[in-house]
């Protein structure tokens, strides 16, 4: 019989692998390793260094040559930090104290993490994991534990938190899935496995020391069930499960060149949420229609410095390209003191989600709007563009945007380089937004309602609390009722309103919104058939029916529990 | 007999990673041993991570020595680094 845990499925599918550990404990190993000579020791550490650091490299070639450049840039830094001259020093001093080579090494790395922690600047505190991570990486080398090889199937990656160099380093078709002790569904690890369609399991807790390496599991993505070293039997069981999911699988395929429209001809755009411009060939394999939010944000995090317009609208030319003729909306930076940056100086906020950030910075900051916006237009010449400002709560905020876009066409007009016309739309993602869209919407060429952000502040509730989260409801009729406002304001002006939010992938919600007439539903790319299927098995008079009732009841609970009842 | 330098850091964000980064690939071109001293600290120049420990912000007046065969050539051309604001503002 198999040992059980449970936790949160946080992405849907039935998974089978051997368990690779990250955010390892070495205490064990430590114990047991037999330390020689000082001597000898200090040439055991010195050789890992050089080993280390050769296995670094081929990693990062094998990274840029798949154009995974953020991974890339993340691992540059841990060469970087592996032979630098003042560790070889440091870690001769550890063994003269503990005579042990692997223990000196994350000892010296660790009394450097102290170092970067106690710095004034978050960026350098920052730092201090990449520190961590960089002497366990070496201590294991030392100690002889092995990474999972390549060839030998495939992985789930489980840890209480998985560090960002773990999944950089594993090639993406050799995780079959995650889990993570903490409960953040926003985790770095999360974001990536979304875009790939890997089921992902969090909030197991401390049950997870549980799991060792190399153990085979199974784990469900739906009802978060995690079976380590399963019998036959119950292999059998999933099995069941596994092929079903094959089925749908293929099923699915067969809708991937069909219109998502109503059986009485309303067509929704289907697209797909991007994090790089790798991401959007996949998103062709569910059959997305372009992008309805690039977040740019990437092209902004791990750098030291502000993001050149070149290499940003190589990005973006990217992405635009292959959405071949589709619309591809490119979010400016949406970013704030939660994930500070180096350029970016935000500085200590008691609040950074009502803070300094977003088009806040980016409106104050023309050193760094100026370039993305260039390169924005630059890239809308091969193909169909559109820029969303985020966080907006009035009009002036739109006109300023407006404004320095049109002062970015002037300024390429001067340097000769050439842009294409582009659709401006805003974020609606605050109250204000939504309240104002009746005027808004005579400005803009589209509102982007993003469901996450709007659902938070309208309600107040901040869904990573495990306390308040039954609060959160993009149902509530509060929230449906700003959706509805939004959505008719823009038809009104003959503008068109898309959602970007999580609430564009629960196939439910697709019903209502095509029914308050929402022309694009954007969402991770794997969510696309299942809504595009709903709304082929429906009428838009059907669905007014439903929208029509729904909106006459006084809960967001009463809602969601009718809408389960029509599926 | 070692070669010494003065010079204050005058870009806006201080020796930050890329400045950093930058003038330790300077410094391991030379095959003198640099030191960089400041704030009452003495540091490898070749060493990223002490460099970085050091936060070096704008304003800090830091002192190159170095000692070798191309002494005067390294804390010369460290010091026209530093000068440059190392491209940035």
């Amino acid at each position: 019989m198999a040992e059980k845990m449970k936790g949160k499925g946080v992405i849907a599918g039935v998974a089978v692998g051997k368990i690779m550990l990250a955010g390892q404990n070495l205490d064990g190993y430590l114990k047991d390793y037999k330390p020689k000579k000082k001597a000898e020791e200090k040439k055991i550490a010195a050789d890992a260094l050089v080993a280390v650091a050769a296995k670094l490299v081929s990693t990062i070639e094998d990274l840029n040559k798949k154009d995974m450049k953020e991974q890339a840039a993340i691992l540059e830094a841990h060469r970087m930090m592996v032979e630098d001259p003042a560790m070889s020093g440091a870690i001769d001093e550890q063994v003269d104290k503990s005579g042990s080579a692997p223990r000196a090494v994350l000892d010296a790395y660790e009394s450097q993490a102290q170092v970067f922690e106690q710095m004034e600047d978050e960026y350098f505190r920052g730092r201090a994991v990449d520190m961590r991570d960089v002497g366990k990486r070496i201590a294991k080398y030392i100690l002889g534990i092995k990474e999972p090889e390549i060839g030998e199937g495939k992985v789930i990656v489980a840890g209480q938190e998985i560090e960002p160099s773990v999944i950089a380093g594993l090639p993406s078709d050799k995780i079959a899935g995650v889990i993570l002790g903490q409960g953040s569904t926003t985790s770095h690890a999360i974001i990536i496995a979304k875009t790939r369609a890997i089921p992902s399991i969090v909030g197991v807790g401390d049950a997870i020391e549980k799991i060792a390496d190399g153990d085979p599991v199974i784990i469900d993505g739906e009802t978060g069930e995690i079976l380590i070293r399963p019998s036959d039997e119950e292999r059998a069981a999933y099995d069941v499960k596994i092929k079903k999911q094959e089925e749908l699988k293929a099923h699915y395929a067969q809708l991937r060149a069909l219109p998502a429209v109503t059986s009485d001809g309303v067509k929704v755009v289907l697209a797909c949420n991007i994090g790089s411009p790798a991401d959007v060939d996949a998103a062709k394999d569910y059959g997305a229609e372009g992008v309805g939010l690039f977040r740019s944000e990437f092209v902004f995090m791990g750098k030291t410095d502000i993001p050149k317009e070149e290499d940003q609208f190589k990005e973006y030319k990217a992405a635009v390209e292959k959405c071949a003729g589709h619309l591809c909306v490119i979010r400016t930076m949406d970013i704030g003191g939660d994930k500070p940056l180096p350029y970016i100086q935000v500085g200590t906020e008691e609040n950074p989600f009502l803070g300094y950030r977003a088009i806040r910075i980016s409106l104050q900051r023309r050193d760094l709007f100026m370039p993305q916006l260039k390169a924005i237009l630059r890239a809308g010449k091969f193909g169909k563009a559109g820029i969303m400002f985020p966080m907006v709560i009035n009009v002036a905020e739109f006109k300023a945007a407006q404004a320095m876009v049109e002062e970015a066409k002037v300024e390429l007009v001067h340097e000769g380089k050439e842009y294409g016309e582009v659709q401006l739309g805003i974020m609606v993602e605050t109250p204000a937004a939504a309240v104002m869209t009746p005027v808004l919407a005579k400005y803009v060429d589209f509102f982007s309602i993003g469901t996450n952000d709007l659902v938070q502040y309208t309600l107040a509730v901040d869904r990573g609390n495990a306390q308040i989260s039954y609060l959160y409801n993009h149902f509530n009729p509060a929230v449906l009722r700003l959706i509805k406002r939004t959505i008719e304001s823009a038809n009104k002006e003959g503008k068109w309103a898309g959602m970007c939010g999580e609430m564009a992938s629960d196939p439910n919600a697709a019903i209502l919104l095509m029914a308050m007439g929402i022309k694009e539903l954007s969402m991770s790319a794997p969510s696309i058939p299942k809504v595009k299927e709903r709304i082929r098995n429906i009428s838009s008079a059907k669905a007014k029916e439903i929208l029509d009732k729904v909106m006459e009841m006084e809960d967001g609970d009463e809602i969601k529990k009718y809408l389960a009842t029509i599926g | 007999m070692a070669a010494e330098a003065t010079a204050v850091i005058e870009n806006k964000t201080g020796i930050h990673a890329r400045p950093a980064s930058v003038f330790v690939q300077k410094a391991s071109s030379f095959k003198s041993k640099i030191q960089i001293k400041a704030k009452g600290k003495t540091v490898d120049a070749k060493s990223i991570l002490m460099i970085m420990s050091m936060g070096l912000v704008k304003g800090t007046e830091v002192t190159l020595v170095a000692d070798g065969p191309d002494e005067a050539q390294a804390v010369q051309e460290l010091k026209a680094l530093i000068d440059s604001k190392f491209g940035e503002e």
